[in-house]
């Protein structure tokens, strides 16, 4: 029963991370079919924005505050300087960009901050545990359950009851015909870009937290972890991205729980065979729409 | 749309592989006709040492390489000021960066080689030092590593590799040897297969610690960069019996990760690391990484003969230095100085074969020695205790290169 909780607690607390991820890359596709691979360094972004409040004395909420806005910020300069110029021009060029935008910026933290990580010391008040039933959990993995599940929320309110999110779902199905309605491309596609901003930077804190350092490659990984359950969602599902980043996170924990201590080496191995077994019965991922190919 | 979306990122994707790969055939396809053109000079004539320097300026080994050249350009500096090595044989480096990728460290020592170096600089690790030490190895020029500690890596190159770390099996047996000292008798060791370093110390660490006499009562694996370690404190926790003490080779950005998931668990066994933890990082964690016990090359302190290294460092980068690679970047000067002296001579075998009988080449953090060893250095191993955020040295070892774990 224990062991089950804490299956439980650790498949939340890392899937609504992956969700929170995942979903940031979704709103961007959903409105330029772009995979955008720079947003893990968005995260990485918010994480030295979070170092930074800290170690300028700031309250630690207000740091955290920050490093959510500055990710959001981040989001929406680099669609202005990077993305926008390139609009028009075919996916595998955005998709260059968005390499090109990473790589850049990862050289940038190098140089200008450093290649090696930075500890970002979180007040002592949030390592510890509490006891949940039978099971401990850590106070950064409970925090991390509220805040993506708020976030998650707050997300869905947002896409059911304002225009603008109504519009993203909408441009998700067919960014044409929405176009031809009427809505001006520019400043959907900003406030896409800015909602995936804001969604790496509270990802991005939660990470850091979680993590305690953060370095120059932070957002290698988490990208492309996100990627994946974009994929198993359904490219251009939002609702699959929640529900992907869930799904991997409940793989990758039972794997890392259950499989035998020889296997391990094959665990991310596993993951992927997994994944592919899903996209082989779901070809469009678990929630994308079936397209019938145009001859 | 979506469907063809889709389709044309496959597309590029695909592009990209296909790309990287024939830049990496390319690249390797240079190194048959590389072999070494060295100008060899007569014994005893001046002449200019070449020294190639693949090294990972950027990417997930900056945190060794930058440092390692920083110090290892300031004794290249002070050595052609005094008008060379023995007041004649100038250095001349040719540095580019492997972006810490093993297959862009092969493209690079190809090219180095090519240029006729006598001496070729490695990554601080094993597994690119591995792809570059092949190339230099077919082309008869010594490498040296950075301060890659794996001792698998001079074996699986041949006798033209070397390192300039301890081995990871030497560090492994101060561990354990520590360990048993405290009264541990059981241990928790955890590894990851994703590198020779990780996967090979715990193994080396249960040997040594079985060996005292102790049992490691749980192994567990990670993956590097992996979000969280939840499940293994977990584990831990669950153990029966309880661990006096944990093992890792983990270091940043797993090591933090790893320590602030077992004390947030409730976790508070004492932890022993190894030399990837000696930064500030490690330091910066505050109460989290207190008394946290792990092997090194030395203490970074601006005192006695480091506290000369430190002047030289702030007066050409007007900072202090971070990490301890630094100083053993200096060091590999000083045994690439001894070795040069030996062999009077700009010829890679000659130096090569310096390098093998060299004994007791005074460096900073003490003396470094490869005759009778196994290519790895056999040098000095401090023992470091993190006590209110700064290292305090518990002792310093040589190792009895008998008792260490085979490689």
């Amino acid at each position: 029963m224990d062991a089950i909780l804490t299956y439980i607690v650790n498949v939340v607390s890392l899937g609504g991370t992956y969700a929170l991820l995942a979903l940031g890359l979704a709103v961007v596709f959903s409105v330029l079919g772009l995979i955008n691979f720079a947003h893990g360094e968005l995260m990485t972004l918010a994480g030295y924005a979070l170092l930074a409040g800290i170690l300028l004395g700031v309250p630690f909420w207000a740091a955290v505050l920050a490093a959510v806005l500055v990710g959001g910020v981040a989001a929406v300069i680099m669609e202005t300087t990077a993305f926008r110029p390139v609009r028009n021009a075919n996916p595998a060029t955005l998709l260059m960009t968005s390499f090109a935008v990473a790589m850049l910026l990862q050289v940038i933290f190098q140089n200008f901050i450093s290649a090696r990580g930075q500890a970002v010391p979180v007040p002592s008040l949030f390592t510890g545990s509490i006891a949940i039933g039978n099971a401990q959990v850590s106070i950064i993995q409970a925090i991390s359950i509220v805040v993506s599940l708020l976030s998650l929320i707050a997300l869905k309110v947002f896409f059911d009851r304002s225009r603008s999110g109504w519009a993203i779902r909408a441009a998700a199905d067919d960014f044409e015909t929405l176009r031809l309605m009427g809505f001006r491309a520019s400043r959907l596609i900003a406030i896409a870009f800015l909602i995936s901003g804001l969604l790496a930077g509270i990802a991005g804190v939660l990470w850091v937290m979680q993590r305690g350092s953060v370095d120059p490659l932070m957002g290698l990984k988490p990208v492309l972890a996100a990627f994946v359950v974009v994929v198993i969602g359904g490219l251009g599902s939002i609702s699959g991205a929640v529900l992907g980043g869930y799904l991997l996170a409940a793989i990758e924990i039972a794997l890392q729980t259950w499989l035998p201590e020889g296997l391990a080496p094959y665990r991310d191995s596993l993951t992927f065979v997994l994944v592919i077994a899903v996209l082989s019965l779901f070809p469009n991922g678990l929630f994308g729409k079936r397209v019938a190919e145009k001859v | 749309m979506n469907h063809s979306h889709h389709r044309r990122v496959t597309g590029a994707l695909v592009a990209i592989a296909a790309g990287t790969l024939l830049l990496a055939a390319c690249g390797s396809s240079g190194s048959s006709d590389s072999a070494a053109s060295s100008d060899a000079a007569p014994a005893g004539e001046s002449c200019t040492v070449k020294v190639g320097v693949a090294t990972g300026q950027t990417g997930g080994l900056a945190y060794v390489d930058v440092p390692s050249l920083e110090g290892f350009d300031i004794w290249v500096d002070e050595v052609n000021a005094a008008g060379g090595i023995d007041g004649k044989f100038r250095v001349e480096t040719i540095v580019k960066d492997t972006r810490s990728d093993a297959a862009q460290s092969a493209t690079v020592a190809a090219e180095l080689l090519g240029e006729g170096i006598s001496f070729l600089i490695t990554p601080g690790d094993a597994d690119p030092s591995i792809a570059a030490g092949q190339l230099a190895q077919e082309a008869q020029v010594p490498a040296m590593s950075w301060f890659g500690s794996s001792p698998v890596l001079p074996v699986a190159v041949g006798d033209f590799m070397f390192s300039n770390a301890f081995g990871d099996n030497a560090q492994a047996r101060v561990l354990a040897n520590y360990a048993t000292q405290q009264g541990y008798t059981t241990a928790y060791t955890l590894g990851s297969p994703d590198s020779a370093y990780t996967s090979n110390l715990p193994r080396y660490f249960k040997e040594a610690f079985t060996s005292n006499g102790g049992t490691v009562v749980g192994e567990g694996t990670y993956t590097m960069g992996q979000p969280n370690f939840n499940v293994i404190a977990d584990e831990i926790k669950a153990l029966n019996p309880a661990p006096d003490v944990i093992m890792t080779p983990a270091y940043e950005p797993d090591f933090p990760t790893f320590l602030k998931a077992i004390r947030g668990a409730g976790i508070n066994t004492p932890v022993l690391g190894t030399d990837g933890i000696d930064s500030p990082t490690t330091l910066a964690l505050g109460e989290t990484a207190e008394g946290v016990v792990y092997t090194t090359a030395g203490v970074l302190a601006n005192e006695g003969p480091m506290g000369e290294f430190f002047t030289k460092y702030n007066a050409k980068y007007g900072k202090d230095p971070e990490a301890i690679f630094a100083v053993t970047g200096y060091e590999l000067g000083n045994v690439l100085n001894a070795a040069v002296t030996n062999a009077q001579s700009c010829d890679p075998v000659a130096i090569k074969d310096a390098i093998t009988n060299l004994e007791g080449v005074q460096g900073i953090t003490g003396t470094i020695s490869f005759k009778g060893g196994d290519r790895m250095a056999i040098r000095e191993i401090a023992l470091i205790k993190v006590t209110g955020g700064e290292r305090s040295l518990v002792e310093v070892v040589i190792v009895d290169p008998a008792t260490v774990p085979a490689a």
